[in-house]
């Protein structure tokens, strides 16, 4: 479960102070698919990285899983990142000098796994992306398509509670975008709480709960009723 | 994880291979010619005996012109007479004693397909070998009878025996030396000490003599002496006037075991000036000196100011390949500032992140440190070609040496890749994982 109590993110620019986030509440329940939409400049993307502990906030109160964020040092932010938070981005984010198996291993590497254990979680989740056949491919030589499952596959493979998603389907066309849609939906089926950052609206209308935000603040929670029971 | 670093650093390295090649240059450069003077230092300033150097010492005594010291009085005389090395011989004060000179002679091999050669020879006492652990291949030194009787025995160096005898065990063969018949009585192995601590007068780097004969022929004038001379006053006429002399051109070591040893020959020095000053000799005041082989290199001045200059030079030109490197570093570790930010998304830590990124770095120094080898070797190389006898025996790279260049790369590398580093391991991943 994540919580996130009256938080605040300021950025100081000179004199200049921008409030990114202004008393942001927000609670993200154990299964949830939570589409975050909103206009440019709103504090969605500065929201998520706070999620994804990618950011630290000004001050509020976060827990994720019950534990105090606010208490813990880079390393334990950078552990519980590893074993909680799976993220998929934009621009994909695969390491170009590296193979497909090799990008899916970066975080089970962090994560200590051994070798067999490493191999087989990434074997497992490349074939759940449809991708395990072009394991020894680089990522210059799949589609944007394929670059983004690759992305997804390595979330996965940690096996995290949260992934948190920032526009996921920004750089996509739209049959790649329901294809990229449709794993997401399953993933969240089988059990791994999903919040999405999108400007589609038709894409956000997918999820169980959407939000919006508006000037650093949740400004109309549950838009959509919850899906499962429609 | 350091296996995977590993693996990550050479993906890396080769991905980026121009920058990589570039960074490679420069620590190569820095340590090629940081090693070329190290090394010349290393072997100049290296003790040549170190499990008896403090036990072995070189006499010095003030036999010098009241009116003109030697050395502006700051140190006495180099080398002994000859009056004074065979008094100090007779008297077998020391456990071990030595006195030599450098010689020539002629050798007329027996073989007359063997064309005559002229050799370097060491005219030195029996104690020499022994003091000096001069090792042998065939036979031993001669006797210290054979010195007191000035009987013709001479000792050969390896590559002598090869020429002469074609490297058979050659003791008990005679020898025509500069007409006199020598009887074989060793052959001694590869032996440099470097420096050449036991005759610095004629060349700290020269090589070690062909033949060894005892000092006492050269009184019978049965070798000829070819080293140093110094006089202050006449000599008079003739040879016996010349040995005679206050010219001093021989030396003297002597092997003492203790502190008290040393003590005791000391004051058996200053007792003998005492009495040669009754002779009207050593007018100037007493002035008698001990010196350690280290302190002997030392008072010498082996290690030459302009080598110690080079190194320094060399050591800052390092410094300045290693500040280039810092630049390059910083170039490729902030162009990878979106892989850093990814990386931390996906969990790694900053001291995860820094432990990966100096690792390479330490890969550019190794990689660096071995082209840096290659470049001292061709470096020692130039410095003999350009020195020539006096380095041949210094341009040489040791294991020891090759371990300090790549150690000395290595972690100058690591400390220059701490500020990139460092600088990379600072980005903000959300700022970097947006950008993408």
């Amino acid at each position: 479960m994540l919580v996130m109590k009256n938080i605040n993110k300021t950025f100081q620019t000179g004199n200049i102070q921008t409030h990114a986030l202004n008393n942001f509440n927000l609670t993200v329940n154990e299964g949830d698919f939570v589409s975050v939409t909103g206009p440019s400049g709103s504090g969605k993307t500065t929201f998520l990285n706070i999620a994804g502990l990618l950011e630290t906030y000004t001050n509020g109160e976060f827990t994720l899983d019950g534990k105090d964020v606010g208490q813990l040092n880079d390393n334990g932010r950078s552990r519980m990142r590893n074993e909680k938070i799976g993220f998929v981005f934009q621009g994909f984010n695969l390491i170009p000098d590296l193979n497909l198996f090799d990008n899916v291993d970066v975080p089970l590497r962090y994560r200590g796994f051994d070798a067999k254990e490493r191999r087989r979680r990434i074997e497992e989740n490349l074939e759940r992306v449809g991708l395990a056949s072009r394991m020894k491919h680089l990522p210059s030589q799949l589609s944007g398509g394929q670059q983004q499952r690759v992305a997804i596959a390595r979330a996965l493979a940690t096996e995290p509670r949260f992934l948190l998603a920032d526009e996921p389907t920004g750089n996509l066309d739209s049959q790649m975008a329901q294809g990229v849609m449709t794993l997401l939906e399953e993933i969240n089926q089988q059990g791994t709480t999903i919040i999405m950052v999108t400007h589609d609206l038709e894409l956000a209308m997918r999820a169980i709960r959407t939000i919006q935000v508006r000037d650093g603040r949740v400004s109309e929670l549950d838009v959509v009723a919850e899906k499962a029971s429609a | 994880m350091f296996n995977y670093y590993l693996r990550l650093a050479r993906i890396s390295i080769l991905k980026h291979w121009g920058l990589s090649l570039l960074m490679i240059l420069a620590i190569g450069l820095g340590i090629g010619a940081t090693m070329t003077t190290v090394t010349v230092n290393y072997l100049m300033s290296a003790n040549p005996i170190p499990h008896k150097s403090e036990q072995l010492y070189y006499v010095q005594l003030d036999s010098w012109d009241v009116n003109d010291p030697f050395d502006e009085g700051q140190n006495p005389p180099d080398q002994l007479t000859y009056t004074d090395s065979t008094n100090l011989m007779k008297a077998k004060k020391a456990f071990r004693q030595n006195v030599q000179a450098q010689a020539y002679a002629v050798i007329e091999p027996n073989d007359p397909e063997i064309l005559p050669m002229i050799v370097n020879a060491r005219a030195n006492s029996a104690d020499f070998f022994a003091m000096f652990d001069v090792p042998f291949i065939y036979g031993n030194a001669w006797s210290n009878q054979a010195d007191d009787n000035k009987e013709l025995v001479v000792v050969l160096n390896k590559e002598t025996n090869e020429k002469i005898f074609g490297g058979k065990n050659s003791v008990g063969e005679s020898i025509r030396i500069d007409g006199n018949v020598f009887q074989v009585v060793g052959v001694i192995d590869h032996w440099q000490p470097k420096p050449r601590f036991y005759d610095i007068s004629t060349g700290a780097f020269n090589e070690t003599e062909d033949i060894f004969v005892p000092f006492n022929l050269i009184a019978e004038e049965k070798m000829r002496m070819s080293g140093n001379t110094n006089c202050w006053k006449p000599t008079g006429d003739g040879f016996e006037a010349f040995l005679a002399s206050e010219c001093i051109w021989t030396q003297f070591w002597v092997e003492l075991k203790t502190e008290q040893d040393k003590d005791d020959y000391l004051n058996f020095l200053n007792a003998y000036v005492e009495e040669q000053k009754q002779y009207g000799r050593f007018l100037r005041p007493m002035d008698n000196r001990l010196s350690t082989v280290t302190q002997w290199l030392e008072v010498q001045e082996v290690v030459a100011d302009d080598a110690r200059i080079m190194m320094t030079m060399s050591f800052m030109f390092l410094i300045v390949c290693l500040l280039n490197t810092v630049g390059l570093l910083l170039a490729k570790f902030l162009g990878k500032a979106p892989e850093i930010g990814l990386r931390q998304a996906l969990g790694a830590s900053k001291s995860t992140l820094f432990f990966q990124y100096i690792i390479e770095a330490g890969c550019i120094g190794f990689a660096g440190g071995l082209l840096g080898l290659f470049f001292a070797f061709w470096g020692l190389i130039g410095i003999e070609t350009l020195y020539g006898d006096y380095m041949q025996n210094l341009a040489t790279l040791d294991l020891n040496m090759m371990a300090l260049a790549i150690a000395i790369s290595f972690f100058a590398t690591i400390i220059a890749g701490i500020y990139p580093t460092w600088r990379a391991c600072k980005v903000q991943p959300s700022h970097q994982l947006k950008s993408q």
